[in-house]
């Protein structure tokens, strides 16, 4: 609905696409496109690229969640955003603990400091 | 004016190391609580069936229940507030109050199962809600009916895991905003305190 807030989108695996629309986030309706996407085994990377800039391109979404290894997909596309909305956060999968050392946010802000600064 | 230089950046390193340490404590709850969450559905899946709990349940249309609010502050930063809709029931309730009477009985056994998105409603005023939820609203439905009438308990404590994800996903969203916005600043001030040295030489 217009000037009610945005939505959280989400792209991941199955289970996490199931736990999350339980959770009420899902929108989905003949007219838009879903604020979801359901990666499985033989979903391509070209898809899942076009779904999140598709997600970064609308004015409704305010989050949007992301298996990391999925991100580590498309971490090229993930690095180049730089706006503050819509967020990107990264949450592991199953199969996939999550590893702070990949996350873009956390790269960028260890990224600062060197030894110099310090002097 | 060095020395209030320093004071400043001194402060922006201890605001910034506080905030990567919220952070941190943020990022450890929300990701026991979708692990939580997964184990939850895959209790509910063994005793339900393989096919009963998976994409192929999705309803064909669906109605975001949680809304964010964002809102830029001065800064840059962005802060994100989680917001679910439970207020719509509340207006719904004070609208039908009247149409009801004869039908509750009838509709007595369909309460549940057409309940919005709000585990908090009481049974008694249920009968109202219903009957303007499902001429107006039929796509109000809590996503926990799609999987059938009666689930099992395991899934209503996975869509609970998941609603707190939902809420804490939206504060950490807000804190990473601010810590890239704290980091700026910081390297903002490095330079500046780097470059009247280098004038000086």
């Amino acid at each position: 609905m217009p000037g009610r807030g945005k939505l959280i989108a989400v792209i991941g695996d199955e289970d996490t696409c199931t736990g999350f629309l339980l959770g009420g986030i899902g929108e989905l309706n003949k007219n838009r496109k879903p604020n979801f996407l359901v990666v499985e085994k033989d979903t391509s990377i070209a898809e899942i690229e076009e779904t999140f800039k598709s997600f970064l391109a609308r004015s409704d979404i305010g989050i949007i969640l992301i298996n990391q290894f999925i991100a580590e997909m498309i971490r090229h596309a993930i690095d180049a955003h730089m706006e503050s909305i819509p967020a990107v956060l990264e949450i592991p999968s199953k199969e996939h603990p999550y590893d702070a050392s990949k996350d873009s946010i956390l790269r960028r802000a260890k990224g600062m400091f060197s030894a110099e600064d310090f002097r | 004016m060095r020395v209030d230089q320093q004071l400043r950046l001194d402060e922006q390193l201890l605001l910034f190391m506080d905030q990567l340490e919220a952070l941190e404590e943020k990022r450890q709850r929300l990701n026991s609580l979708i692990e939580e969450g997964w184990f939850s559905i895959a209790k509910a899946r063994y005793s339900m069936g393989n096919k009963q709990v998976s994409a192929l349940q999705y309803a064909s249309e669906m109605e975001p229940l949680v809304y964010v609010e964002t809102s830029v502050l001065e800064g840059g930063t962005a802060e994100f507030k989680c917001e679910r809709k439970e207020n719509e029931t509340e207006e719904l309730k004070n609208n039908t109050i009247e149409d009801i009477g004869a039908k509750e009985t009838g509709l007595r056994k369909r309460i549940n199962t057409k309940q919005k998105g709000v585990k908090e409603e009481e049974q008694e005023t249920d009968p109202q809600v219903k009957t303007k939820a499902e001429s107006s609203t039929p796509e109000h439905r809590d996503p926990l009916k799609w999987f059938g009438i009666l689930v099992p308990q395991n899934l209503k404590q996975a869509q609970s895991s998941f609603k707190e994800v939902i809420t804490l996903s939206a504060e950490i969203a807000s804190l990473q905003s601010t810590i890239l916005a704290t980091r700026k600043e910081l390297q903002a001030q490095m330079k500046e305190k780097t470059q009247p040295e280098r004038k000086k030489e």
